[in-house]
């Protein structure tokens, strides 16, 4: 499953949301999703992806896609610090 | 200047009793009792693991994205304003909310999600702390929550006196409406106190009852020679309390006239009562309502079935109602719905109220065999019906010293010109 697949599943059993409000372009504060909710989302993706997110969390995450994309990279920078391929991840979700 | 009145327009209750005041006064009047053995197996370690449970999943009264804002006291605290609210008809929010207000007591106030992140940190030992801990937990999240979904915008306050919280909070609400300072109040108290952390706590006290062997719904005994201590409940109550005029005003049904309100402090002990404390707490409220000792029908004792307790409110009410406190009905409900801590005033300022629209004394249960020293009546084992009642007492002592005494009356009682 891709990330922006289970960002969906999180919203929408999380956050009340239907899946298809939830496209990539989609803007988080237009979704109801303000900074507090934004901390409960990565606690939640670090729950799916088994991560742990150190790093502050950007403050320029705006839209589902900047979510994306920001947690792709944490896979990536996770799948190079163990050797993990992709599907490994998502398998551990 | 004549003071404003008080008008009790609305009830609310989400306990272990009843889900609703109308279930609640049935399960009273019946005598049954919501005491039992606490099922989980993370209770398993207690001495004693009893307790007032409220049934069922709380969380299908809240959106998902909601529910994890709020800890099971602010879902209880707003399950039960929301009947009060629905009860007095009140429209909100209304123009002119910074007039009303919101009221709360709480002792112990988000226990679960601070037990829950102690939890995470010592026993996992781990840093992922919920980011919701700090908003869920804080001692005035379930008042703000109502203020929040009424948009009452008046002063939103929370009491925290341990026992007595919510008695406060309904007395205090009360004093803005006679001062003016306020024309609505919602005023109740909240607590969920069922986590091992607190109960553990509690028993470490040795102040829990010890279950009873044969039925664990009778292990709570106000007053009984063989009383072994508190029983803890969760839940919360609330009352819509509205300056007089403004309710008759608008239609409204007053279920009652909030008339007496007496807070005096006991400095002898942290936690041991002393009946002269006690005495100057109902000897204030009955002052506060301008009414003789006399005009009293019914109390709604503190009575915890704490050795301590029983014995010093049996006392201190002598001292006030002298003769005639053997012919004042007394009754201790936490026989059957266990002890609210905060919630525990208001609580029982609901139940006096609709024991006297309802003409009803509830029992004291399990008082087979008082202690001599418990020598009123007290109601035992029984309700009494077609009982007119004109005037109720509401009695909350504290650990901390913090007396708190309630006074409600019929609303037909009396006419101040």
């Amino acid at each position: 499953m891709n990330t922006l697949e289970t960002l969906k599943d999180i919203l929408s059993e999380e956050f009340d949301l239907q899946r298809d409000q939830i496209t990539p372009d989609a803007e988080l504060a237009a979704l109801g999703v303000d900074s507090l909710d934004l901390l409960e989302l990565m606690f939640k993706i670090e729950d799916r992806y088994k991560l742990s997110i150190r790093d502050d969390i950007p403050t320029t995450l705006t839209t589902v896609n900047d979510v994306v994309v920001f947690v792709d990279g944490l896979l990536a920078h996770t799948r190079e610090a163990t050797g993990a391929d992709d599907t490994d991840l998502h398998a551990s979700q | 200047m004549m003071r404003r009145r008080v008008a009790v327009t609305g009830l609310g209750v989400m306990v272990s009793s009843g889900q609703c005041v109308a279930a609640l006064m049935e399960n009273l009047a019946a005598g049954r009792s919501a005491v039992r053995r606490l099922a989980q197996g993370s209770f398993a370690p207690l001495r004693s693991p009893i307790g007032a449970p409220v049934d069922g999943d709380l969380s299908v009264h809240f959106e998902n994205s909601r529910v994890r804002m709020l800890d099971r006291v602010s879902q209880l605290a707003l399950v039960a304003a929301a009947e009060a609210v629905a009860d007095a008809k009140l429209e909100l929010p209304t123009a002119g909310s910074e007039r009303c207000g919101v009221s709360v007591g709480t002792g112990m106030g988000g226990a679960a999600t601070t037990d829950e992140g102690y939890h995470t940190i010592y026993a996992q030992r781990s840093d992922r702390v919920k980011p919701f801990t700090v908003l869920a937990s804080m001692t005035n999240a379930a008042a703000s929550w109502i203020g929040i979904d009424y948009g009452i915008r008046g002063p939103n306050l929370t009491y925290s006196t341990a026992c007595s919280s919510s008695a406060v909070a309904v007395g205090e609400a009360a004093r803005r409406i006679w001062s003016g300072e306020a024309d609505v109040m919602i005023a109740g108290g909240t607590e969920a106190p069922l986590t091992y952390g607190v109960l553990r706590a509690w028993e470490a006290m040795r102040t829990i009852a010890s279950q009873d062997p044969v039925d664990p719904a009778a292990s709570c005994r106000p007053f009984a020679k063989t009383r072994s201590g508190l029983v803890l409940g969760e839940g919360a109550a609330f009352v819509v309390l509205e300056e007089w005029n403004r309710a008759i005003a608008r239609g409204a049904a007053i279920h009652a006239e909030l008339t007496g309100y007496g807070l005096v402090s006991d400095t002898t002990h942290i936690t041991r009562p002393s009946v002269q404390a006690q005495a100057a707490a109902m000897r204030a409220a009955l002052d506060c309502a301008r009414l003789d000792p006399g005009a009293i029908d019914y109390i709604n004792a503190h009575g915890t079935a704490t050795l301590q307790n029983d014995v010093v409110e049996t006392a201190a009410i002598k001292e006030v109602f002298g003769k005639r406190a053997y012919q004042l009905p007394v009754s201790s409900t936490k026989s059957m719905h266990g002890h609210l801590l905060g919630a525990a005033g208001a609580l029982e300022f609901v139940i006096s109220v609709a024991c006297m629209q309802r003409r009803l004394i509830p029992p004291t249960m399990h008082l087979d065999a008082p202690d001599p020293e418990c020598d009123l009546d007290y109601v035992a084992d029984r309700s009494r019906s077609g009982c007119a009642l004109g005037a109720v007492m509401s009695n909350s002592f504290a650990f901390g010293g913090t007396n708190a005494v309630l006074i409600a009356e019929r609303a037909d009682q009396r006419h101040r010109d």
